[in-house]
């Protein structure tokens, strides 16, 4: 019997080994690595079902709605779930939606959203169609096939103001990987384009959730409560809907009538294939209306572009994606001049007292290359001050301080570019920091450019040329309509420069103003006795005859409103284009309510194409009753 | 006296006054907590199907209820009785792991995989369960006859081919679990009655080509081969088979030293783990009670295997020691395998836990056999 208690305890021994065994796993399971398991318990049994969160309005300045919110029956295709089913319930969706299959096949390839992400293929379905979709899951698998009440964007203007509005759309891949953490879904909106996107964290709210504990077939057992969501705040536009409708209608209009005009150095008519507006309060900086044409519809975006809206939108050469007033930098021409001459008058280049003799060529003191520097018109126009210079737009007076700068600059009596220091401090070559996405900037060159970039430059060095064309807002020097409007509200309000802003303030859903925009200003340091001279000077360029506008505004009331106005007219360097056509204009003349800008692409003269849209615009804010139209002739600058 | 054998017993070595309390008492308090540990299992489901959330335990008290009468009717015979009887008991039970698989008789489970019970009074009987203890007595019985000490070669051929019988009828059940406990109650008293290495190295060595073959001739189902592998290969086996064996885990690791309380697991209350309320009781030890919890149940184990194997010491008969040995080897490996395929060290195979897993079959085989221990200990004395 000694032998089996001995083999009894060999029993023994493996048992203890068993205890041994499990002990050591459970305290492994248990102790060293529990926390691991217990968020897989609370992961696969806690659900959490997000509430989105109403996102904020756009409103004018008089509080109208311009982009609103409404509710949309939205069909999503869960592309990760089709497999063999694509075809059949593509079909069957297309008969029920009435969307080709091509289109919709179309709509499910893009590659902008991931795989397991539901596509919207369809807004506002009929609650009939979704209906039919529910009650068929046969045709329509429900985990390949949703229709979901989502609030959408809604805009009661349709295209108004739609580069300035933006747009909202699905989350795009790449901006879910890196959004991923601030509560965005894989089905969340978010903006894309203009003030949707510059004001996005505001507009958004905070995204509420539901918890629920679901058991293993993902039942809801019981809901564990909820975290309400915070809506969106609104956004009050400085904008006024009604100019802004003025601004829209005009700009095609006077577009559209400059393109039966013949311009005589092309040998065509003019283009105009594209303009932009901007009215801004001086004051304030404040934007009362901005346009863009061609626009388009932001609608087309919550629903899924469609090929040709997709060509049109980026792939014809007008543009129309584009914002003009903020993203086209183009030559301001003579717009330009008011503020060579401000920066004369401050580096004493020029005087308000003297007389400048206006030549029909000039030639550079001291250049043998031979270079002739064309006036405008090709006759001398004889002694004029900086005041008539402006009027009748004299280019000679302006490249001969243009010289002057290059002149006394090489001399190094005022440290490094004085002129260009000037200009730059109106704003150009830099953005204004608009309340916008993808602003241009555009340039203005001077030597330290040259320096840097002499590949860029004849003979590797700035040329007194570039001083010289830059006086007359050529070649050397770029600005949106922006910028333009920017610097004119400088001259318009005394001598500030101020940050250029479409929305006002943002205001809480109870109504509580969270954040205000305006007030962005500081002064350019010139005495208000010069921008008040300049602004004397560029009214006579509407109301006195020879001025460059002066058949533009012929039978304008300027008695009873005096517009103080600068035409503009550029040639643009690269390709086979017409002339950029510019005026900028002050209302009233002697305390200026509004600058505005119109630049049109390829039209003409200043005269011919940009200053009737700019008096029509005028007209109709004041409600001058015109009988009768802008006389446009052969156009001057 | 003893009423039954008609002996005399000198006072002091009355049955009655051996009892091993002990014994007795793990047992009561694994029954009692087996209860709870179902009812926290079964009740949500039953409650969510509309059904009283405490049909299962009632139902699983009246079958320990009638366990512990079965024990204790056990107890009060003279175990050597069944060396008597072993040939019928045996003989007994491999007709029914016959009949039990004849069309008709037997019954299948719901996913018609398995044919390994009659249906009999609404409950089920499974004869497997009961052949443990059959195998059990009948390989005691002819250890305790050998003629010499050791078993030698002709012996163990004799006493493998009593064991492979009712293995092979098991096993193409098909029931894999009660097979493998099969083998391990064979294996466990051969090594007890002093089987020679060389021998239970054969042994080794002629299983292992065996079960190669059975795999070869595909008489392994797909399904064994799948949940047998999810230990060592989770990557390539069957979604389900990980799916159980992952959601094991999380309800073991998620309770943590002191558990979640009773009811208070999210695994369990939610249904998460599959054949929760029978193989894979132990998750609601590990998810609610935690690791003291767990460590508190396999001391119980830890208590009855080491009574177990005192009895064996203790038996001055051969007999009794084999049986008891039997049973602790049984025991053992139920209690390994099972909380080993729960915590992921052991492939998962269908083997309940005693005292503990639903089930009215292995409830009254575990207490017949505790009856057996008891009646070995309370008669130890010859």
């Amino acid at each position: 019997m000694e032998k089996v208690s001995s083999r009894l305890r060999l029993l023994a021994l493996l048992v203890a080994m068993m205890f041994v065994a499990l002990s050591t796993r459970l305290w492994f399971l248990q102790v060293l690595a529990t926390e691991r398991f217990q968020e897989f318990a609370q992961d696969q049994s806690i659900r959490f079902v997000p509430i989105d969160a109403l996102r904020g309005r756009i409103l004018d300045a008089d509080g109208d709605v311009i982009v609103g919110n409404r509710m949309s029956l939205q069909v999503r295709v869960n592309r990760a779930e089709m497999g063999d089913d694509t075809e059949a319930v593509l079909q069957h969706l297309s008969e029920v939606l009435d969307i080709k299959v091509e289109r919709l096949v179309a709509i499910l390839r893009t590659n902008r959203y991931f795989q397991r992400q539901p596509v919207p293929v369809a807004e506002f379905v009929s609650e009939q169609t979704a209906f039919f979709i529910r009650e068929h899951p046969e045709l329509f698998p429900p985990d390949i096939v949703q229709v979901e009440p989502t609030s959408v964007r809604d805009y009661p203007y349709v295209r108004l103001a739609a580069h300035s509005l933006g747009y909202v759309g699905l989350i795009e891949e790449d901006q879910y990987r890196k959004l991923e953490g601030d509560g965005y879904g894989l089905n969340a909106s978010i903006g894309r384009a203009g003030l949707e996107v510059v004001y996005e964290r505001s507009l958004r709210g905070e995204e509420g959730t539901e918890r629920f504990v679901v058991n293993a077939d993902g039942e809801v057992i019981r809901p564990l409560g909820e975290t309400p969501p915070t809506d969106g705040h609104d956004i009050v536009l400085a904008m006024d809907l009604e100019i802004q409708q003025i601004v829209e209608e005009e700009l095609v209009d006077g577009l559209e009538r400059s393109r039966s005009i013949f311009d005589d150095d092309t040998r065509r008519n003019l283009a105009a294939n594209g303009g932009a507006v901007v009215v801004m309060n001086p004051n304030t900086g404040g934007i009362v209306a901005m346009a863009s044409w061609p626009d388009y519809d932001p609608r087309w975006y919550a629903q899924g572009l469609t090929q040709e809206q997709r060509r049109y939108l980026f792939r014809s050469p007008t543009k129309p994606s584009s914002n003009r007033a903020t993203q086209f930098t183009l030559s301001p021409g003579s717009a330009f001049k008011p503020f060579v001459a401000l920066s004369a008058l401050r580096r004493g280049v020029a005087s308000l007292s003297r007389s400048y003799y206006c030549p029909a060529e000039y030639y550079a003191p001291g250049d043998e290359s031979g270079a002739v520097f064309h006036n405008a018109v090709p006759f001398s126009q004889g002694y004029l001050s900086i005041s008539s210079a402006l009027k009748v737009s004299c280019d000679t007076i302006f490249y001969e301080w243009g010289w002057q700068f290059y002149n006394r600059w090489t001399s190094d009596q005022f440290g490094a570019e004085p002129f260009q220091k000037d200009l730059r401090g109106f704003g150009f070559s830099r953005q204004t920091r608009v309340d916008l996405p993808s602003e241009s900037q555009g340039v203005l060159y001077g030597a330290a450019d040259a320096a840097d970039n002499p590949d860029l430059f004849f003979a590797g060095q700035w040329q007194p040329g570039g001083d010289i064309l830059i006086s007359i807002g050529s070649s050397y020097v770029t600005a949106t309509p922006l910028q333009l409007a920017t610097a004119y509200s400088a001259i318009a309000n005394g001598g500030k420069l101020c940050r250029p802003h479409l929305a006002d303030r943002i205001v809480s859903p109870d109504g509580e103003v969270v954040k205000d925009i305006r007030g962005h200003c500081r002064s350019l340091g010139y005495p208000k006795r010069w921008i008040q001279s300049i602004r004397a000077a560029l009214t006579r360029v509407t109301s006195e005859e020879g001025g460059t506008a002066y058949y533009a505004f012929a039978g304008f009331p300027h008695s009873q409103i005096a517009v103080a106005g600068k035409t503009g007219t550029a040639a643009r360097p690269e390709g086979d284009f017409q002339d950029t056509s510019w005026f900028a204009a002050m209302v009233p003349a002697n305390n200026p309510q509004y600058v505005v800008i119109v630049m049109a692409e390829q039209g003409g003269f200043g005269s011919q194409t940009a200053a009737p849209i700019v008096r029509r615009i005028i007209e109709r804010i004041y409600g001058i009753d015109s009988t009768s139209r802008p006389i446009v002739t052969g156009g001057t600058d | 006296m003893d009423m039954v054998a008609g002996r005399v017993w000198a006072d002091e070595r009355r049955p009655t006054r051996h009892v091993d309390g002990a014994l007795l008492g793990v047992t009561v308090v694994l029954v009692v907590a087996g209860l709870f540990l179902l009812y926290s299992a079964t009740s949500e489901t039953l409650r969510a199907d509309g059904l009283d959330p405490f049909s299962r335990v009632q139902r699983q008290a009246v079958t320990a209820v009638l366990g512990m009468v079965l024990m204790l009717l056990v107890a009060s015979f003279d175990y050597r009785f069944l060396k008597v009887y072993a040939g019928f008991i045996y003989a007994g039970l491999l007709t029914a792991l016959v009949l039990v698989r004849i069309p008709g008789l037997g019954s299948t489970d719901a996913t018609g995989t398995a044919q390994r019970w009659f249906e009999i009074a609404g409950f089920q009987v499974t004869p497997s369960e009961f052949m443990k203890l059959g195998l059990i007595v009948m390989l005691a019985t002819l250890l305790s006859e050998l003629r010499v000490s050791i078993p030698s070669g002709q012996d163990l051929v004799r006493l493998i081919g009593v064991a492979v019988v009712p293995i092979a009828l098991v096993f193409l059940q098909p029931d894999l679990g009660t097979a493998i406990t099969l083998v391990a109650i064979t294996v466990g008293m051969l090594v007890v009655a002093g089987t020679r290495p060389l021998h239970l190295g054969v042994l080794a060595v002629t299983s292992v080509v065996l079960i190669l073959l059975a795999f070869q001739v595909g008489a392994i189902k797909e399904y064994q081969v799948d949940r047998l592998t999810t230990l060592f290969d989770p990557e390539n086996s069957s979604e389900s088979a990980r799916y159980n064996l992952e959601q094991s885990l999380i309800a073991v690791g998620s309770g943590g030293l002191f558990g979640r309380g009773f009811l208070g697991g999210s695994q369990t209350s939610l249904d998460y783990v599959p054949e929760q309320h029978t193989d894979f009781i132990f998750t609601v030890v590990g998810e609610e009670f935690g690791f003291l919890g767990a460590i508190f149940v396999l001391g119980l184990y830890a208590l009855l295997l080491w009574r177990a194997i005192r009895i064996a010491f203790l038996s001055k008969d051969p007999f009794g020691t084999y049986v008891a040995a039997g049973i602790a080897s049984m025991f053992a490996i139920q209690m390994f395998v099972n909380v080993g395929m729960v915590v992921g060290i052991m492939p998962i195979t269908g083997i309940p836990l005693p005292f503990l897993s639903y089930g009215g079959s292995s409830m009254l085989a575990t207490f017949l056999a505790v009856g057996v221990l008891e009646t070995v200990h309370m008669r130890r004395f010859k």
